[in-house]
């Protein structure tokens, strides 16, 4: 084999890398749900969109390879046809924007964090060039893991172009519960492994999925610890996501000036108010951008735009 | 430069004797062009800082290394580097329930940390094969693997944080405790980079919950595809089993030997299924595998009946690979990564080139995730045999390849697999990986010489490997 | 610093190590130091170093071979199956007979475990000295060795009881509650007293070859002319002499061999002969000397044997792992052997036992001197008896 030949050879990858060249200020849009992380795009950038279209679902291997500008929801639907669902958190956008911002499903602690799904990246260098990361399969690790740098840049190294994600099968049965009186810490406690479970300060919320046999024991076994009651779904999140430590999460009873919902054992709060930036320490920051500089050498990837 | 180094630790925990160089220069790889300059055994993080220091000072490299179990040659020093041995750094610091985590050195034995969280109720999921002696430092450098992890997914998924030496002397913390914090994720780099990117001190495990119901399975077949075809129908009828591990008939008879277990001796291929979760689930999923495995002409079905059982077959499993030596004295040991359809016929393939090149080849794999682990045997004092092995092993790479393969799915690439890289990706792929290395370790003064083949390597490969004995004076 | 030795290892043996590392954490030494010169694993290297690649036997290299306990641990976890136990041994054998291994003093310090008499004067004069505070404690001699004890009576012919020559001197009441228990058992038990001075097992252990040997062949000498069970409560004991068939290689030393039983193992054997007795209220943890565990592989008749006869029987949760006692382990490396005591008195703790009992002299003295409450399996079992009686 040379290396001519493992270069990707769909065609729709090789436009996109064409339109995206090597010069100019470029930026990569989805469905704009999160513009503004990292801050404002850089007026005068020329707007692209990614490919789309799904390539291939394989149930059998647990992955399907999908183009970066196909909107999770069509690539939720196709694999619900085969039994299927991906790590993806579903807020109208695209799987690339979801990837590039990294952000979790709520139901992370049943489907997996996103970027321990995304096997396989094939994103369009600053230099015009498809640079393939990872592999197709659900265990490598041969070489470095490009993967997981470009999950969460916020397009700021490569723009995405098609990934593989690692799905897993759709359980049987999904339930939402929520209670009034229950002691959200000593819910996730006494849970097996719950999808979610959220606090507001006054109601716990829990998502149990799996074999129907085993949502009604998980269900039973909450008995002790509260009152639950069948919900439709989750509470409404407040905008702002915030990172605490899993205890303080748990233990918090209210946030100044509006509402919250915690996630228990995770640790991600969703408030009304931004959470007060940490700054970066320095020596982080050196490696950080020293990676920008590595991987976007004349800046051109969403100027405007930092992690 | 010894002076410094014996100054900032201690004159004992710096060596230099022919004997610690010559045991330092080797892994449990068979990679034999290993050169070790002094061996430090520092006992914090403000050592590793001293030493890291004091090596870029002298312009010398760092080595990291854990337990010396890795397989590909990982931790071998190339060009006379300071070999850093993380050993004694093997303290278990905090088990935070309420936060989910456990704060460890790089030297704690993977199953130490285990059995110490099991009273809790609680586990490290990760569960290489040499678990009983492998460090989590090492898991973390390597991305560590175990039947375990088709369920629950490698080291990367279980590790929160990690406190970091740099090649500069600073200190950083990748990732974090809190929840999922957006950004670059540094973590994620950083495991898997066999220990290229800097010098893990302290690492944050995700600790999980010990599951209420186990079922083990015993499964045999007259045939090697109909093992592989099973694997392949129970994940796609929708089960996703704790671990699914493949043994063939040479490899079981060996194992039986040291272990005992039960293992049937006359089935060409042998499945141990594990269904963790709760009671009722559980239940269901093993009978559904009990199913599967019928309607693929199972040749025996068992259930583990105790733990004691259980616990037996398991260690068969994790001792295979040491028991070959019952057949050969040496062994040579791919890991690649097929898609699981691929299998029955990548297997055929794997013992038709062995064959083909006259060699003994046994297969014991993690089958769940596809990742095969093809054993060529053979006896390095007789000429020839190591040149047919590496011919074979090539063969047997690229037949994965071919069929969308990968290179490594847990033991890394090291020194061994370097010069197949170039066939898994394009000269543009390794150049960004380089970037991605040199984001960490600008000079190349960490663990240089690995994973990135000639050409693309930070450091110029031959060099380091010729630099004569004595370089130290 | 050496020229060129021939350890004279077998090849074979030798070669059977894959380097896998499996090993390492059975490993007591390298457990507490973390040095891969001081793992089985790095021993073999560094034997298949000096035998096949002609590096001198530095410093180094001999504190790698001296420092080895002889535990064995590794060999039951090694999946290849080396003979690490053999190896050490006659690497030990061979420095020995190149004068570079400090057994050579060793020699004249193990003489005395064959003049019977000789040695239980020293006790005598040791317990005095010791008593008097006379003794430096790194001497690791137990706190209160006996001025003077009664001899075991003879009581039939059905089994021999090997006494020995230090437990003997230091112990001979872990020897009486085994008679006591076989008698109970209804076995008419001989002492060997003076027809076995010694077994040879810590000669073995420190390569003096020829000495083990001739103590072997004075040993099977010693009970010829007779096919009775030979019982031994001395783990360390049991294991060399259950290996006289394989050093001496002739048809009388198996034959020997073949009738040695550790005297746990025999009663597991022969339980329904033990009377019925209310079990002692303890809690008792067994802490598995190594030739019981790793070398005779028997350890598990200790527990079939002692769990009728107390309330609780607790595993330690170190997987067997040395206690640092090693024969004359102990004495030669204090510091290490501290260090490894440390780990082991950590998982006694974690147990809550009251009791620990070990079937090894070596092992009890060991950890005695360390605080722990240290019994004989046997001693526990006849004291149920007693209480039962009583």
């Amino acid at each position: 084999m040379t290396r001519a030949e493992l270069a990707p050879t769909d065609p729709v990858l090789h436009s996109f890398a064409a339109e995206l060249g090597d010069r100019g200020l470029v930026s990569i849009a989805g469905r704009g749900t999160r513009w503004s992380a990292g801050g404002e795009i850089a007026p005068g950038v020329q707007i692209l969109r990614a490919p789309t279209g799904i390539v291939e679902v394989s149930p059998a291997e647990m992955t399907v390879r999908v183009r970066a500008g196909t909107l999770v929801a069509d690539l939720n639907d196709a694999l619900a046809e085969v039994g299927q669902r991906s790590a993806l958190p579903e807020r109208g956008g695209t799987v690339g924007g979801a990837i590039a911002v990294g952000e979790d499903h709520l139901d992370v602690l049943g489907r997996g964090r996103v970027r321990d799904s995304v096997l396989q990246v094939r994103y369009v260098s600053a230099e015009g060039k498809i640079i393939s990361a990872g592999g197709a399969v659900v265990k490598n690790v041969s070489g470095f893991n490009l993967p997981k740098l470009i999950t969460g840049s916020l397009g700021t190294l490569g723009a995405i172009a098609e990934v593989v994600l690692r799905t897993n099968p759709k359980p049987s049965m999904s339930q939402w519960l929520v209670s009034c009186d229950a002691d959200p810490q000593l819910s996730f406690n006494t849970l097996y492994r719950p999808s979610c479970v959220l606090w507001d300060g006054s109601r716990t919320w829990v998502h149990l999925e799996g074999h129907a046999v085993d949502v009604a024991a998980e269900f039973d076994g909450l008995r002790h610890v509260g009152k639950f009651e069948p919900a439709d779904s989750p509470p409404e999140l407040p905008a702002h996501r915030w990172a605490l430590t899993p205890r303080d999460a748990a233990s918090m009873t209210s946030v100044e000036g509006g509402d919250f919902v915690a996630s228990i054992g995770v640790g991600t709060l969703w408030a009304d108010r931004p959470q007060a930036a940490t700054p970066i320490d320095a020596a982080l920051n050196v490696v950080h951008q020293r990676a920008k500089s590595l991987f976007d050498p004349t800046g051109r990837l969403n100027p405007g735009r930092a992690v | 430069m010894l002076r410094d180094l014996r100054r900032a630790l201690s004159r004992e925990r710096v060596r230099y004797g022919a004997a610690d160089r010559t045991l330092f220069a080797h892994d449990a790889s068979v990679f034999e062009g290993g050169l070790s300059g002094p061996i430090c055994f520092p006992e914090s993080t403000a050592e590793v800082q001293d030493i890291m220091r004091i090596a870029m000072q002298h312009e010398r490299s760092v080595v990291p290394r854990g337990a010396g179990t890795g397989l590909t040659g990982g931790a071998i020093p190339l060009g006379a580097p300071i070999v850093v041995a993380m050993t004694k750094m093997d303290t278990i610091l905090e088990v935070d329930i309420a936060n989910g985590v456990a704060w460890v050195e790089p030297g704690v034995v993977n199953l130490d940390l285990t059995r110490s969280l099991s009273e809790l109720g609680f586990n490290f999921a990760p569960d290489p094969s040499s678990q009983q002696v492998c460090t989590i430092g090492g898991n973390v450098a390597n991305n560590a693997g175990g039947p375990h992890c088709l369920a629950y997914g490698v080291t990367d998924a279980h590790v929160l944080a990690i406190e970091v030496v740099l090649s500069s002397g600073d200190v950083v913390t990748l990732g974090s405790v809190r929840g999922e914090s957006l950004g670059l994720d540094l973590r994620g780099a950083f495991v898997g980079s066999e220990g290229t990117l800097g010098i893990a001190t302290k690492i944050a495990v995700r600790l999980s919950k010990n599951p209420p119901a186990v079922r083990t399975l015993l499964l045999s077949f007259s045939s090697m595809r109909d093992a592989a075809q099973t694997v392949s129908d129970v994940v796609a009828a929708g089960i996703v089993p704790a671990a699914m591990e493949v043994m063939d008939r040479e490899i079981t008879n060996a194992v039986e030997n040291y272990v005992g277990a039960g293992y049937p001796r006359d089935a060409a291929a042998v499945l141990l299924a594990e269904v963790e979760g709760l009671e009722g689930g559980v239940e269901i999923d093993s009978q559904r595998i009990v199913e599967v495995a019928q309607s693929n002409n199972a040749k025996s079905i068992h259930r583990a009946e105790s733990e004691a059982e259980r616990a037996l077959l398991w260690k068969g499993r994790k001792t295979a690979f040491g028991a070959i030596a019952q057949i050969k004295p040496d062994y040579y040991l791919h890991d690649s990564v097929v898609p699981r359809s691929k299998l029955a016929d990548v297997l055929e393939s794997i013992y038709e080139i062995g064959a083909r090149h006259d060699l003994m080849v046994m297969n014991v794999f993690h089958a769940g995730d596809g990742n095969l682990h093809p054993i060529l045997l053979y006896d390095g004092r007789i000429a020839g045999e190591l040149e047919r092995v590496h011919a074979a092993g090539a063969e047997i790479v690229r037949a994965c390849l071919a069929v969308g393969g990968v290179l490594s799915g847990e033991h890394g690439i090291g020194v061994e697999k370097q010069p197949y890289m170039e066939e898994q990706f394009s000269s543009d792929d390794l150049d960004h990986q380089e970037r991605l290395r040199r984001s960490f370790d600008p000079m190349c003064r960490v663990n240089p010489g690995k994973v990135l083949p000639e050409g693309h390597s930070c450091a110029d490969i031959q060099a380091l490997r010729s630099i004569p004995t004595g370089v130290w004076g | 610093m050496t020229g060129p030795i021939d350890l004279l290892l077998d090849p074979e043996a030798l070669n059977g190590c894959v380097q896998c590392g499996l090993c390492l954490p059975h490993c007591p030494t390298y457990r507490v130091t973390g040095e891969e010169a001081l793992s089985p694993r790095g021993r073999i290297k560094l034997m298949r170093e000096v035998q096949d690649h002609g590096a001198p036997v530095t410093k180094d290299v001999l504190r790698s071979f001296e420092t080895c306990v002889q535990c064995r641990g590794c060999e039951s976890a090694c999946p290849s199956a080396v003979p690490f136990g053999h190896l050490i041994e006659q690497t030990r054998a061979s420095l020995v007979r190149e004068g570079i291994s400090r057994s050579a003093l060793m020699r004249i310090a193990l003489k005395a475990l064959e003049f019977p008499r000789l040695l239980r004067l020293g006790t005598a004069f040791l317990s005095i000295a010791n008593r008097m505070k006379l003794i430096p404690k790194q001497l690791g001699l137990p706190a209160r060795l006996p001025v003077r004890q009664p001899a075991i009576p003879s009581t039939g012919q059905d089994v021999f009881l090997f006494t020995g020559c230090v437990m003997d001197a230091w112990q001979r009441d872990v020897h009486a509650a085994g008679a006591r228990v076989l008698e109970a058992a209804g076995f008419g038990v001989t002492p060997t007293n003076e027809l076995v001075p010694c077994c040879g097992a810590l000669h073995a252990h420190a390569g003096l070859s020829d000495d083990a040997r001739r103590l072997a062949e004075k040993a099977i000498r010693g009970l010829s002319g007779d096919d009775r069970p030979i019982l031994v409560d001395s783990a360390g004991c049991g294991a060399s002499m259950k290996d006289f068939g394989r050093m001496l290689d002739t048809e009388e030393a198996k034959a020997f061999s073949e009738r040695v039983f550790d005297i746990g193992e025999w009663l597991a054997n022969h339980l329904d002969r033990l009377p019925e007795v209310a079990p002692l209220d303890l809690s008792v943890a067994i802490q598995d000397p190594c030739h019981l565990r790793h070398v005779q592989r028997v350890h598990e008749t200790t527990r079939a044997a002692l769990s009728p006869f107390v309330s609780t029987l607790i595993e330690l949760d170190d997987d067997g792992l040395c206690c640092g006692a090693g024969g004359a382990f102990m004495v030669l490396e204090p510091a290490m052997a501290g260090s490894i005591r440390d780990r082991k008195c950590a998982s006694i703790e974690r147990s809550g036992a009251d009791v620990i009992a070990s079937a090894n002299p070596g092992c009890s003295m060991h950890l005695a001197d360390a605080g722990v409450k240290m019994m004989h399996p046997m001693e526990l079992i006849d004291r149920a008896i007693a209480a039962a009686r009583a």
